[in-house]
Order: C-alpha cells, then structure tokens, then sequence
C-alpha cells in the first residue's frame, strides 16, 4: 500500500540519485558548518527555530524578546559549534544554549526590576474561577490559560515542566539541558504539574470526562 | 504493588522513564485498580490538554536574515595569497569548471524531481482513505466536541509542526524515510514512519467516535436512535483499523497491534448496528465503552 509507494520513491534506491539530500543528518550537517558551510547552518536554522523559539517563549513569555533571543541563541550556536561534544545531540546543545540564553534575560529582567509576567494577579486568581467545561473553553482561552499559569511557575520548574511535557525531552536529556541532578529534576517537574494541575483543573472539572 | 508505589511511579510511567520490570509492575497494578487506574486517566487527561497548547508562534522570516548577518564571517578563512607568489601562482591556474559543473548537477536533479513527481502524479493511490483529513464527527452528542488537534502528537510530541501549509507536510516524509534526523525534535520525529502516523490519526478519529458513542443520550422513552453517521464512519476505521493491526503484527509493533485489536470489537458492534438503533443496543456499547475505560487507552497512545 502506501509502504510501497514509498519505495518507488526513495532516492536511495534510484541510480544516480542525488546524495544531497540524503547528507542531511544533523550529525553531517554540524560538520559541514563547521567546514564554513553556511548553508548547512541555514538548514540547522530551518529544522530548529520553530522548537527553540518555542522553548525560549515558554520561558519568558514574550513574543519579540523570544524572537531576538532565538536569534542570540543561533549565533551563539554557530560561534560555538566546532566546541559542540560529538556525542551530544544537536538538539539537546541548542536547548541548552537557548536555555542559558533565556535565563540571562530573566535574571536582567529582575535586575530591571520588570517581571511582570511573573506576578500576574489575574494567573494567581484562576484557582478562586467556577469551574468551566473544557469543551465551552475556547482553545485561545486555553492557550492563555496554560501560558499564563506557566507564567507562574518558578523558572527551575518551568524549564523542566517545558522540556518535557511540551519537548518531550527525556530525563536523561533534560538533566543535560539543565545541568540538574536527576532527583532534583524529578521533584521540579512533579511540583510543577502539581502546580498547573491546580491552575488548570477549574477548567477541566465539569464535562471532561476520561 | 501496593497504590502508594503505584501513584508515587506514575508519572514516570506514563512519561515513559520505568525501567521495564518497574514498568510491568505498575501495568499490572492498573489493570486490577480502578483508583489508580483512574488517577491514570486524569493524568492522560491533562497531558491531552498540554498537548492543545498552541502558541501561535511563527518564526519570522527576517529573524534566519538576522542570524545569517552575525554569522556570514566563515569559520574556514581561505588562506589569501600575496604578491609575487599570487602573480606566479595565476599562471599555472587550471580552469575551474566547478561553478558550470555544479548547476549541470542541479538541473539533472531539479528535474528528476520533477520527473518522479509527475510519475506520482500519473499513480493511482491505492490508500487514499488512510491519507484523508480526518472530518469532524458530529453526531448525537449532548455538547459539541473539541477534537484535538492531530499534530500533538505528539504521541504527543507535536507541538512543533511546520505551519506553513499541508503541503509541506505532505513532502516531507518521503525526505525523512531516508534520512537520518533521531535528534530533531518533537513533532518532527512523528513524521519519521508514515505509518505511526496514520496509525495516530486513525486512533485519534476512533476515540471521536467512541466519545461520541459515550456521550450519546439514551433516554428509555425513546423508541430510536439515529446512528446512521457514526455507523458509516465505524464501517470506514473498521477497514482501516484491520489493515493497520495486520501492519503493527507484522512490524512487531505489539503494544500499536494489541491496541488496535481492543477497538475492533466496538468499531464492529457499531457497524453492525441498524441506522436506527434501538436505545438498549446503544446503550450496551455506551456502557461497554465507559467500563473498559477504552477511550483513556487511546488518549495514552
């Protein structure tokens, strides 16, 4: 069925079929950039901006500063990349430079004494809400919501909580993102779905059956 | 195992870091506790609602500009020649026909794409079904669904799905078939086996139906239920779900085949049913659906 068609189609059976393509494993590609390759860098780019962005907006909440910390993050990358580990996955090393980016900026942003985000009433009150079927629950609302409660979450916890339930990062992986041991790890990312279960169960009461 | 074991285990249970004999046990223990097994579910629940969670965020495109502007200095510099050994050195200078050569190469490929593209194009599909946009079901329920996004995948992870257009979508497993890419990340990886994928929405349109099926109305005053609807698209994951099951079988996917082997009783009992059904008969299946607790299994696929 569709297995077959599949075959018709992989280039790595066809004679004469392009390499190129199939020379685009992140392993290849780190060696590439680290040759002077930039466009292996722009495909490195183009295959994780959209996850790092992600991340870096889940730590600190806000749209135009994630975007020039992405942008921090990738040259960053690529000023480092020949120091890269070869055991390390790429991915892993980009969350954890992305993380030390972000962090960074949190801590200036306390220096500047504007966490706002941090101290959102409006997040702290949602506990107090009747509860509201999920299904009623506009998505947008419930992105706001899960935003806003992760908003909440002391960073150590948020970086864990993010990472593995939005990443799906293992623990293993997440402990070489963080740097933290894996009991600490463990506890974290327990507190923390505590924390957001809180959060968001006035939503998830009424008419959500499993 | 006793339950404080279990709850105390489950959330790495369920995130998948046991080792095996943990693992087993904790499965075990599911099976026979209705608590745990329900706190279980609660869990399932929450992770369904993370896995809603979009932020909307597009990576701008002046933002790989901004980079490639901080980056453009390369990390190999080419060792410059000066002088009289530069002069001497054009002299014995070989012709290069690099450049020439290079766009040769990248015609010849531009066009084999082209070629096997249209090829494709000139090939009937046999699995048209599998590759369909699953449709909203809609059907006798008490409250409008909210049916989850596809993409999270992502078994979970699937949360970074490229959002610009199906299309894309649609091309890159072919790529991925081939290509080693066991470090990128999240929703990326769930392209990787066209069938883990179609198996993922085919789950993700059954638990529509059986939800649909639970939350169904029977009252006893009711001579008839119409489930003509939920017949038909019963009668299309049946034939998809034989299919995929003798897939996961013969792929040695267990867990995927034992799953699937657990729908096929209630994706047969609802197309068996008459467009009009009577109350007793759906409400057989409703009830079957709520204590088999099959719709929390699928949530944890």
């Amino acid at each position: 069925m569709k297995r077959l068609a599949l075959d018709e189609l992989n280039l790595e059976a066809q004679p004469g079929a392009f390499a190129g393509t199939l020379m685009n494993s992140s392993r290849d590609l780190v060696a590439r950039v680290c040759q002077g390759d930039q466009e292996a860098f722009r495909l490195i780019f183009d295959r994780y901006s959209r996850p790092v962005i992600g991340f870096i907006y889940d730590m600190v909440g806000d749209r135009d500063l994630a975007e020039e910390l992405t942008q921090e993050t990738f040259v960053r990358a690529y000023r480092g990349i020949r120091g890269m580990n070869a055991e390390t996955k790429l991915s892993t090393w980009l969350f954890g430079i992305a993380r030390n980016v972000a962090r960074e900026s949190l801590r200036a942003r306390v220096r500047a004494n504007r966490h706002v985000d941090l101290e959102d009433k409006s997040v702290l009150d949602l506990s107090d809400n009747e509860p509201v079927p999920v299904e009623r629950l506009l998505s947008k609302e419930l992105n706001d919501l899960i935003r806003r409660s992760l908003a909440t979450l002391d960073e150590d916890k948020r970086v864990v909580f993010t990472l593995k339930v939005f990443h799906h990062c293992s623990y293993e992986e997440i402990a070489d993102i963080t740097g933290f041991s894996l009991a600490k790890l463990k506890s974290d990312l327990h507190r923390a779905r505590a924390e957001m279960r809180r959060r968001i169960k006035p939503y998830a009461g009424v008419g959500y059956e499993v | 195992m006793k339950c404080e074991g279990c709850l105390e285990l489950l959330e790495e249970y369920l995130d998948g870091e046991l080792a095996e004999r943990e693992a087993s046990e904790i499965a075990a223990h599911l099976i026979t506790c209705a608590a745990c097994s329900a706190e279980r579910a609660t869990l399932a629940v929450e992770q369904e609602m993370f896995s809603r969670y979009d932020r909307e965020l597009e990576v701008p495109a002046l933002l790989w500009e901004q980079v490639a502007e901080q980056t453009v200095s390369p990390l190999s510099k080419p060792v410059s020649q000066n002088g009289f050994s530069a002069l001497v050195a054009s002299w014995f200078r070989v012709p290069s026909f690099g450049f020439s050569l290079a766009t040769a190469a990248a015609l010849i490929v531009i066009a084999l794409v082209i070629g096997m593209a249209y090829m494709r194009t000139q090939k009937p599909e046999p699995n048209k079904v599998l590759a369909e946009t699953p449709r909203p079901i809609t059907v006798t329920s008490p409250e409008p669904k909210q049916v989850p996004k596809g993409d999270q995948a992502e078994p979970g992870n699937r949360d970074f799905v490229a959002s610009n257009g199906s299309s894309a979508r649609k091309q890159r497993p072919i790529r991925h078939s081939t290509i080693d890419q066991s470090d990128v990340l999240s929703a990326d990886t769930g392209y990787q086996d066209l069938d883990d994928q179609d198996t993922a929405k085919h789950i993700e349109q059954t638990q529509n139906l059986l939800r649909s099926i639970r939350n169904v109305e029977v009252n006893d005053n009711d001579q008839e239920i119409d489930v003509s609807y939920d017949k038909a698209v019963s009668r299309r994951l049946l034939n998809e779900n034989i299919v995929l099951r003798r897939d996961a079988e013969m792929k040695a996917k267990f867990p995927t085949k034992a799953l699937l082997s657990d729908l096929e009783p209630f994706l047969i009992d609802i197309a068996n049913l008459p467009d009009q059904a009577k109350p007793d008969d759906v409400r057989a299946i409703k009830e079957r659906v709520q204590k088999t607790e099959i719709v929390a299994a699928l949530i944890g696929y």
